[in-house]
């Protein structure tokens, strides 16, 4: 009986709707922020708040997993793994990039050419706008199921993912995989220098055995 | 005997008191705003009450939290000094008040009068964002918990939710951006490196956690807190520490089941008692990687290298003062606080009792004992004590309270991790061995018979 009265009012439509467009607006407000800022690495963190608006779109459609995990993995692990990236490799750079160099005496086709080149960004952003807004323009059936949510969405999710969606699954794990193997590969670094007789320098040889040390205790 | 006896005696004391003191306020403030007043409100205005109760039970479990935490940290801050320099052979603490019990109330009366200060060049708004990114987590991560913990009480079951321990990963997944958060926003070349160690510690050691949550959800077949919770009901040998649910068969064998319990449970004679072997081991292993990686999440010695005074100053926190570094301090114990009630709840059996009700309804007077107290006026009229939850609460705080001297005491002990040594203990042996666990765990659960 604990939320006889109370639930009606949260999940009528009238509420719903409401914060559905608060969420919006506030998402849409923080991503125009992630542009604007001047400060790279404070948009980095304003992404996260853009991340949490959508994780509470989520919510909103009763996906409570699918919120968690946005929160987890996008808002957490992804814009973390982007604002230490920009913190290590000095975003301030960014402003000094060398003039393009623009050639007027080119053919048209060449000088076409060129300005998507340098607008790349542009166009693929629009390029994606108008395909995802085709998509969900041109579809006009939508399966809508009107079943109730089940109260065990995370189990429905998961046996969905192993039967139905097993192909993408399996597919996203591989890259994931080979993703892995790239990092350790790249992190590996360069084979280590030997000596004339094979042996490993002697700064090499303390370094490992310190090493081992470390770990044995 | 021992050569402090006295001391030990003062901390017990100490320990006993302040709990009682502390969980008498909390339970009489949710009784007040949960029982009390609706009940007063429904006498006074029958049914046009409703509506205002039904609030008032759906902001309890906050006022509850909220309440909880500060005067929580301010125990569990005085209890680490004392119990730190018992185990340290050093005086603690014992100026202010009767034996210093009264030092974190008046270092808190401090941090709190202290100047403010947003040092040149930072970034203010972030600066100032950073601690209350950092604490609230902690007060979201712990509602589910506060389900799990009364064992459904009906005050708190509003907050049980299907993907609890889920919620609860998530939610201590944050702080570590309000660190880097912190340390960047400070323009402090010491908060910087505290705060990129704190987030490639955290990003490491978030995989062994995860992994060895993951192997008892997948043993409980739920991510549900109260569900875990109440499947290990019954005694030591059904928690999830010892095989999650592999030695319930056992457990009603000697329950009065005999040997068909055994049959039932253990299906494939030899093979199944060795899986069993197995899920006790590897779920052990689990429980150490978890106490390990949330020693690293939460950043306590021997993994606070975010912090370490004797390189960084103080770490992500070198920069602020007064109100927003009590906050950071407030959170740091309430985290620890939290991660205990998670490690109670997942792998000690949350609010059972570790001696199982077969011997514990063989002992006189027991059995009367609890029917005395559920007849008594306090149940019956004033809702104060629930019998239900009563045991189950004095186990948690019990076995939560064990875990946080625990870590006090593993503070005393170890020494501090170098920065590569620590990654490398990470990547190159806690991952690994909670893969393998996990595998383990994935093939043994097929031939027992797990929860009965």
């Amino acid at each position: 009986m604990g939320q006889d009265l109370l639930s009606p009012l949260l999940s009528s439509p009238n509420v719903e709707t409401w914060a559905f467009y608060l969420l919006t607006t506030l998402s849409i407000c923080l991503a125009i922020g992630v542009l604007a800022d001047r400060v790279v690495i404070r948009s980095g963190f304003i992404l996260i708040g853009v991340f949490g608006t959508i994780s509470g779109i989520f919510l909103l459609l009763s996906a409570q997993f699918l919120a968690l995990a946005q929160i987890m993995i996008y808002a957490v692990g992804i814009t973390l793994m982007v604002v230490i990236a920009l913190m290590l490799t000095n975003p301030r750079l960014e402003k000094e990039q060398a003039v393009v160099y623009y050639d007027e005496s080119l053919p048209p086709l060449a000088k076409l050419f060129a300005s998507c080149k340098r607008n790349l960004s542009l166009w693929v952003s629009v390029l994606s706008f108008v395909t995802l807004y085709s998509a969900l323009i041109g579809e006009n059936h939508w399966p809508l199921s009107d079943q109730a949510v089940s109260q065990d969405a995370v189990k429905v999710l998961g046996e969905s993912l192993v039967t139905n969606y097993s192909i993408p699954f399996e597919f996203a794990s591989v890259l994931l995989l080979a993703a892995l193997m790239g990092a350790v590969m790249l992190a590996k670094g360069e084979p280590k220098t030997k000596d004339d007789d094979d042996s490993l320098t002697v700064v090499d040889e303390a370094k490992k055995q310190e090493n081992n040390l470390a770990l044995q205790r | 005997m021992f050569a402090n006896g006295d001391e030990i005696f003062k901390i017990s004391r100490l320990t006993i008191a302040w709990l009682t003191i502390i969980f008498t306020i909390v339970w009489m403030v949710c009784w007040g705003v949960g029982i009390a007043i609706p009940m007063l409100l429904t006498q006074q205005l029958g049914d046009q009450a409703n509506l205002a109760n039904e609030i008032l039970r759906a902001v309890t479990p906050v006022i509850a939290i909220l309440v909880f935490i500060p005067i929580n940290a301010m125990f569990m801050v005085l209890i680490e000094r004392r119990a730190l320099a018992l185990w340290t052979v050093r005086k603690g603490p014992n100026r202010v008040g009767p034996d210093g019990n009264l030092q974190t109330a008046a270092d808190a009366v401090k941090l709190l009068l202290k100047e403010d200060i947003t040092p040149t060049g930072a970034d203010a708004v972030m600066h100032t964002f950073a601690p209350i990114l950092f604490f609230a987590p902690s007060i979201i991560g712990a509602v589910p918990l506060l389900a799990a913990v009364t064992n459904d009480h009906p005050l708190f079951h509003i907050l049980n939710l299907p993907t609890g321990i889920f919620y609860v990963l998530a939610a201590g997944a944050l702080p570590v951006v309000a660190l880097v958060m912190a340390g960047w926003a400070s323009n402090n070349k010491y908060s910087l490196v505290g705060g990129l160690r704190s987030a490639a510690q955290a990003i490491s050691y978030e995989i062994p956690l995860v992994l060895s949550l993951v192997t008892v959800c997948l043993m409980a077949g739920t991510l549900d807190l109260v569900k875990i919770t109440q499947q290990q009901a019954g005694g030591i040998l059904n928690w999830n520490l010892l095989g999650g649910g592999a030695l319930v068969g056992l457990n009603q064998a000697i329950g009065g089941g005999g040997a068909k319990a055994l049959e039932a449970a253990y299906p494939m004679g030899a093979i199944s008692y060795v899986c069993a072997g197995l899920l006790v081991c590897s779920l052990i292993i689990s429980f150490w990687l978890y106490l390990t990686g949330a020693c690293a999440e939460i950043n306590r010695i021997p993994f606070d290298l975010p912090e370490a005074e004797s390189e960084l100053v103080s770490g992500y926190n070198t920069e602020y003062s007064g109100m927003k570094f009590a906050i950071f301090f407030l959170a740091e114990f309430t985290n620890l606080f939290v991660v205990a009630s998670v490690t109670t709840v997942m792998f000690l059996g949350g609010g059972d009792n570790p001696i199982p009700p077969y011997i514990l309804d063989k002992i006189p007077g027991i059995p009367q004992m609890v029917a005395a107290i559920r007849d008594s006026f306090f149940c019956q009229t004033l809702h104060i004590i629930n019998p239900e939850t009563l045991f189950a609460t004095l186990w948690v705080i019990a076995k939560v309270y064990g875990l946080v001297i625990f870590a006090i005491l593993i503070r005393a002990t170890l020494p501090r991790f170098r920065i590569d040594q620590l990654m490398a203990f990470g990547w190159k042996r806690l991952i690994p061995l909670s893969l393998i666990v996990f595998i383990i765990v994935v093939f043994a659960r097929e031939f027992v018979n797990i929860h009965g």
